[in-house]
C-alpha cells in the first residue's frame, strides 16, 4: 500500500518554467490591441489640444501639421475675449445644482429601495419616463414661463433645470447603491439602539459614501457639459461654457487654434475630474442596479 | 419596521382599532415622506410645462407676428400630420438612435472584453478610452466638424489622401454618418463601462469549470459570459437610447440638420419651428406628438423587454 | 482512469517569495482515492489546481495517465473538478449543466441526453433536470456538481472541499455517497479537505501537508497509529493528541508531579540524539480518568467536561504544572469542574518526537501494522 517515492533516481535537469511563449505572445497581442484602440479613440481630444497650442498658422493647413513650435498665444486671446464669467457660471450652475440634486434624490431613493413605499415601481417608472421625454418639446412653454417670472438669463433657472434633468438618473444610481447595503449590518444597528436617524447617518450615509460621490461625477458632467437649455435660455449674464464656445465659433470660426483652445478649457474640468474619480466613473455607471 | 417590502408582521395585541390605524398611516407617511420632495419639484418642473405644451398646443401662435395667439383647435396637430419634415425627422430619430446605440454597444462590448483581462498600462488605457464621454459634447461636435472630418484640412482626410483615395466632404456628402460617427464617438465609452462592469462581476469559479469541461475561451464567452452579461445589455441599451434620442448638440454643430432636412431630428426640429420659426403653437404640437409618441414605445419596451422592472429587487431583511 | 503523478513539483505565486507548493513528489495509482489534507495555507488547494492546470508550475512535472501535462491547459487534460462553490452555470438547466462538457466534446444530443440521464439516476436528480441552479437547494446543487464531473468518465476526478458547504448532517450522508461512488466507478480521485474526519474516512491513502511540504503519505491507519512526526500526530485524530514538551532524564519523563517511564525505543533515540528535551504525545484514549480516591495516577483538577453521549472527553489540568490533558471516558461524564482526579497513562502509548525537528523518536521499531514498511514521507 505505501510506495517508497524513488524520485532520487528519476533526476530530471531542472527547468525554470514560466509563462509558455503563445501565452506571451497572446499578451503582446492583446496590450497591442487595447492600446491601439485607445489611442484611436483619444486621438481627436488628443488632437484638439495639441491644436491649441499651434499657432494660427499652423492650425489651418492641408496636412496636419505635427511639428510647430507651441504657443500659448491662442490661449491667451481666449482669456481676453472675456471667458472668465462664462467659467463661473458653469461652476455655479454645475455645483449648486448637483447639491441640490443629492439632497433630494438621496432620501427619494431611500424610500424606494429601504424602507419601500407600496407603489415603488410606479414611482420609478415615473422618474425614468420623465428622462425620456425630449426636453425639447418643453422648450416652449418653459421659455416663456420663465420669461414671464423674469428669471430668463439667470443662473437660478439653470439650477432648477438641471436638477430637474439629473433627478430621474440620481435617484436610479442612488437606489442602487442603497440595495447593496447588506441588510444585516441596519439590523445590527437596530439592535445597537440606533434611530431612523442615526441609522441612517451612522451606519447607511457612510456606506453609500462612494455611491454618493459616483452620482455626484455623472450629475455634474451631464450638467456642465448641458447646452440646449444653456443656448436657449440664457444671453449675457448667464451663459455658460458651451454657450461660450458655440458664440467663439461664429465669431472666431475660421481660427482652428482658437477654438481648439476654447474647446479644451471648455472640456478641461470634467476630463480632470472623470480621469482623477474613474473608480467612481465605473462605479456610478454600472450601479449594482443588476442583481 | 423592519427593511422589507412587505408590512412586518404583528402579534396580535388588544390595543384599541383606532390606535392601530392611525399608527399604519403614520408608517405609510414615514415611507413616502422622504420621496416627496423629489417627486414634487420633478412633477412641478417637468408636468407643468407638459400640460402648459399641451395648451399651447391648440392655439396659433406666432412670436413675430404682433396677432395675438387664438383658438384653432386640433388643426395644428392636423399640420403636424401632414408635414412630411416631420416624418423625416421621426425617421432620422429613429435611424441615429439604433444605428448609434447600436454601433456604440458593440465597439463598448469589444473594448470592455479588451479591458477585462489586465494587460500593461492596462489603468491608462481605460482613462485614454472614457475621454469621449467627458469632453463637452459641443466641444466634440466643433472638432469633429472641423478637424477631422473637414474636406480639406481633416485628417481623415488625410489619411485618406494617404491611401490614394479622393477626399470626401463628410459633413455635405454623408451627413447621417458624419452626425452618427460623432454621437458613437462620444457613447462607446459609457457602454464599454457598464459592459466592463457586467464582466468583472461573473463569477471567476464558473469559467474555470468551464474550461476544466473542454469549452473553448470562444465557447465560454457565447455559452456563459454573453447570457450574464443581459441584464447589463439591457441597462446600457435603455440608457443610451434615452441620451441618444435627444441628441442636439452634435447635429446644431456639425451639420445644423442639413444639408437640408438630412439630418433633421425631432429635437432639432422642434428647436428649429421654435426658435427660429417662432411658431409657438406649431412647436408646441409636435412635441406632445413626440412625448406621447416617446411614451408609448418606452411603455412598450420597459414592460416587456426589460427584466429589472419586471424582478422585484427592493431589499431583503 | 489513470495514473497519477507529482513529480517534484514547486509552484510560486509571481510577487511572492515562499513557494505555496514546494517539492511536491505523489503517485497516485490508477483508482485510488487519494485525499490531500492540512490546514490553510498547506498548498492543498494549490496542489490540486496544478493538476487541474489552472495554476501554472515554477518547476517539476506533473503526469496524467503517462503523459507529461505540466504545459497543457485543464481543458485539454481530460479531468473533471468539483469547486468549493460548485461553480454551477447559472444561466443553463441542470440537464445542460451535466452535459456541458459532453457538448464541447461534440458528442451527439442523443448520446448526451442518455449519459446525462444516468448520472443524474445515480444522484437522484431525475426530477431536477430542468430547473436552474438558483432554484436548488444547497445539496442538490453540490449533487449537480458531481453530476457534471461523473458524467464525463475522466481520467480523474479533482474534489476541492465539495462538501465544506454543506450542513453537518448532510456532510455525513453526502460523504457516504461519495465513497460509494467511486468504488463504483473505480476513478482515480484527488480529493482535497481541511477536516481530518472526512480524510480518514475517504481516503484510501491520505496526503497531509503543512506549508507546501507533504509531511507524510499513508493509508488512514498509519497515520494515526504510526506519525512521522509531531504535526502529523496533533493534525490526525480528534480530539487532537496531547503534546507537551518535556524534560528526558535517565530514560523518564516528569509528567505533573509524577514520573512516567517512556517506551525503550524513544529513549534511545533520543539519547542517540543527545536530547535532553522531547516532545510527548498521548492520545485522549490512552489516558484514564479515576477519582482521585483511586491513588494511582497523575494529580489533576477537571476544567472541563465535554459529554457528547457515547463518549466524553474531560479536560483536566496537571497538578504541578500549568499543562492540561484530554483524556477520553465512556459514556456520560457528570463530573464538574473543580473535581480532583486521577489520570493514569498507558506507558506503552507514549509517543515522542523530537524537540527541535518535530520528528518522530522510535519509529520504525514499533510495528503496529505489522507490515513494516515505511510509509512515504520527507
Amino acid at each position: 500500500m505505501a510506495t517508497v517515492a524513488a524520485t532520487a533516481t528519476r533526476r530530471r535537469p531542472r527547468r525554470r518554467r514560466g509563462p509558455g511563449l503563445r501565452a506571451r505572445l497572446s499578451s503582446v497581442a492583446w496590450a497591442t490591441l487595447a492600446w491601439f484602440a485607445g489611442i484611436v479613440f483619444f486621438f481627436p481630444v488628443l488632437w484638439m489640444v495639441i491644436t491649441s497650442f499651434k499657432p494660427e498658422a499652423a492650425a489651418y493647413t492641408s496636412n496636419p501639421k505635427f511639428d510647430f513650435s507651441p504657443t500659448l498665444s491662442e490661449y491667451k486671446q481666449v482669456f481676453s475675449a472675456g471667458m472668465g464669467p462664462f467659467l463661473a457660471n458653469s461652476a455655479i450652475a454645475t455645483v449648486l445644482s448637483v447639491l441640490l440634486v443629492l439632497a433630494l434624490a438621496t432620501p427619494a431613493a431611500y424610500a424606494l429601495s429601504l424602507r419601500p413605499v407600496g407603489k415603488w415601481r410606479d414611482a420609478l417608472f415615473f422618474f425614468i419616463s420623465t428622462k425620456m421625454l425630449p426636453v425639447v418639446a418643453a422648450i416652449v412653454p418653459i421659455y416663456l414661463a420663465v420669461r414671464e417670472v423674469d428669471m430668463l438669463d439667470s443662473i437660478p433657472t439653470l439650477i432648477i433645470l438641471y436638477t430637474a434633468m439629473n433627478l430621474p438618473i440620481a435617484v436610479w444610481m442612488m437606489r442602487s447603491f442603497f440595495l447593496e447595503v447588506p441588510g444585516e449590518i441596519l439590523e445590527a444597528a437596530r439592535m445597537d439602539g440606533a434611530d431612523l436617524r442615526h441609522e441612517l447617518t451612522e451606519v447607511v450615509l457612510p456606506v453609500v459614501a462612494p455611491g454618493l460621490a459616483a452620482t455626484a461625477l455623472i450629475c455634474a458632467i451631464f450638467a456642465w457639459n448641458e447646452f440646449f437649455f444653456a443656448v436657449n435660455l440664457t444671453s449675457i449674464r448667464a451663459a455658460t461654457m458651451p454657450v461660450f464656445l458655440v458664440g467663439f465659433v461664429s465669431s472666431e470660426g475660421l481660427f482652428w487654434a482658437k477654438l481648439a483652445a476654447a474647446a479644451t478649457i471648455a472640456s478641461v474640468p470634467v476630463l480632470i475630474a472623470g480621469w482623477v474619480a474613474q473608480r467612481q466613473l465605473v462605479r456610478g455607471l454600472s450601479m449594482g442596479a443588476i442583481k | 419596521m423592519s427593511a422589507t417590502a412587505a408590512p412586518a408582521q404583528r402579534v396580535a395585541t388588544r390595543r384599541p382599532r383606532g390606535a392601530e390605524e392611525a399608527k399604519a398611516r403614520r408608517e405609510r407617511w414615514a415611507r413616502r415622506g422622504p420621496l416627496l420632495p423629489a417627486l414634487i419639484f420633478l412633477i412641478i418642473v417637468t408636468q407643468i410645462p407638459f400640460v402648459l405644451t399641451v395648451f399651447y398646443s391648440l392655439f396659433s401662435w406666432d412670436l413675430a407676428k404682433p396677432g395675438s395667439p387664438h383658438w384653432v383647435g386640433l388643426s395644428n396637430y392636423g399640420a403636424v400630420f401632414t408635414d412630411p419634415v416631420f416624418f423625416a425627422a421621426v425617421l432620422h430619430t429613429v435611424e441615429i438612435t439604433f444605428i448609434s446605440v447600436g454601433i456604440a454597444t458593440l465597439l463598448g462590448l469589444g473594448l470592455a472584453v479588451l479591458l477585462d483581462r489586465a494587460f500593461v498600462g492596462r489603468a491608462i488605457v481605460r482613462t485614454l478610452l472614457i475621454s469621449p464621454f467627458l469632453i463637452l459634447p459641443t466641444a466634440a461636435g466643433l472638432i469633429w466638424k472641423t478637424t477631422l472630418l473637414d474636406p480639406t484640412y481633416g485628417i481623415v482626410n488625410w489619411i485618406i489622401r494617404i491611401f490614394g483615395g479622393t477626399p470626401v466632404a463628410f459633413v455635405t456628402a454623408q451627413p447621417m454618418a458624419s452626425v452618427i460617427a460623432t454621437v458613437v464617438w462620444q457613447w462607446t465609452p459609457f457602454e464599454m463601462l457598464i459592459l466592463l462592469a457586467g464582466l468583472q462581476s461573473m463569477p471567476r469559479d464558473v469559467l474555470e469549470a468551464a474550461r476544466v469541461d473542454g469549452a473553448s475561451a470562444l465557447a465560454s464567452f457565447r455559452e456563459l459570459t454573453l447570457p450574464h452579461l443581459r441584464s447589463y445589455l439591457e441597462l446600457g441599451i435603455l440608457l443610451g437610447a434615452i441620451y441618444v434620442v435627444n441628441t442636439f448638440d452634435a447635429i446644431y454643430m456639425v451639420t445644423q440638420g442639413g444639408p437640408g432636412t438630412e439630418t433633421t431630428n425631432l429635437p432639432y426640429y422642434i428647436y428649429q419651428r421654435a426658435f427660429l420659426g417662432f411658431e409657438v403653437g406649431q412647436s408646441a404640437a409636435l412635441g406632445v406628438v413626440t412625448v406621447v409618441g416617446t411614451l408609448i414605445v418606452a411603455s412598450v419596451a420597459l414592460r416587456v423587454m426589460f427584466s429589472i422592472f419586471i424582478e422585484d429587487n427592493t431589499a431583503k431583511a | 482512469m489513470a495514473e497519477v503523478t507529482y513529480e517534484d513539483v514547486t509552484c510560486c505565486y509571481p510577487g511572492s517569495d515562499t513557494p505555496s507548493v514546494a517539492g511536491l513528489s505523489l503517485d497516485v495509482p490508477d483508482g485510488e482515492f487519494m485525499v490531500l489534507v492540512g490546514p490553510s495555507g498547506s498548498g492543498k488547494t494549490t496542489a490540486l489546481r496544478l493538476l487541474a492546470g489552472l495554476e501554472e508550475l515554477t518547476d517539476g512535472r506533473i503526469e496524467i495517465d503517462g503523459r507529461d501535462v505540466s504545459g497543457v491547459d485543464a481543458r485539454d487534460r481530460d479531468i473533471a473538478m468539483v469547486f468549493q462553490n460548485y461553480a454551477l452555470y447559472p444561466n443553463k438547466t441542470v440537464a445542460e449543466n451535466i452535459g456541458f462538457a459532453l457538448k464541447m466534446q461534440g458528442v451527439d444530443r442523443a448520446e448526451r441526453e442518455q449519459r446525462v440521464r444516468e448520472a443524474a439516476s445515480m444522484l437522484g436528480l431525475e426530477e431536477l433536470l430542468n430547473r436552474k441552479p438558483r432554484q436548488l437547494s444547497g445539496g442538490q446543487r453540490q449533487r449537480v456538481a458531481m453530476g457534471r464531473a461523473i458524467v464525463r468518465r475522466p481520467k480523474a476526478f479533482l474534489m476541492d472541499e465539495p462538501l465544506s458547504n454543506l450542513d453537518a448532517k448532510l456532510r455525513v450522508q453526502t460523504r457516504v455517497q461519495i465513497a460509494e461512488l467511486q468504488r463504483r466507478l473505480g476513478t482515480t480521485t484527488v480529493y482535497v479537505t481541511h477536516d481530518q474526519g472526512e480524510a480518514m474516512t475517504l481516503g484510501s491513502r491520505v496526503a497531509v501537508l503543512k506549508d507546501g511540504t507533504l509531511q507524510q503519505c499513508a493509508p488512514p491507519r498509519e497515520l494515526y497509529d504510526d506519525p512521522v512526526n509531531a504535526f502529523v500526530a496533533g493534525f490526525i485524530g480528534l480530539p487532537q493528541m496531547n503534546l507537551i514538551r518535556l524534560g528526558l532524564e535517565d530514560g523518564h519523563v516528569r509528567l505533573g508531579e509524577e514520573r512516567l517511564e517512556v517506551p525503550r525505543e524513544i529513549a534511545s533515540d533520543a539519547a542517540d540524539r543527545g536530547a535532553k528535551e522531547i516532545i510527548v504525545g498521548i492520545r485522549p484514549e490512552h489516558v484514564t480518568v479515576a477519582d482521585s480516591a483511586g491513588g494511582e495516577g497523575i494529580a489533576g483538577e477537571v476544567l472541563l467536561v465535554e459529554s457528547l453521549g457515547a463518549d466524553s472527553y474531560v479536560h483536566a489540568s496537571l497538578a504541578g504544572s500549568d499543562t492540561s490533558f484530554v483524556a477520553r471516558t465512556e459514556g456520560y461524564d457528570s463530573r464538574e469542574p473543580g473535581t480532583n482526579v486521577r489520570l493514569r497513562i498507558d506507558p506503552s502509548r507514549i509517543y515522542g518526537f523530537d524537540a527541535d525537528t518535530e520528528e518522530r523518536l522510535g519509529a520504525g521499531e514499533r510495528s503496529r501494522s505489522g507490515s513494516g514498511a515505511p510509509s512515504e514521507h520527507r
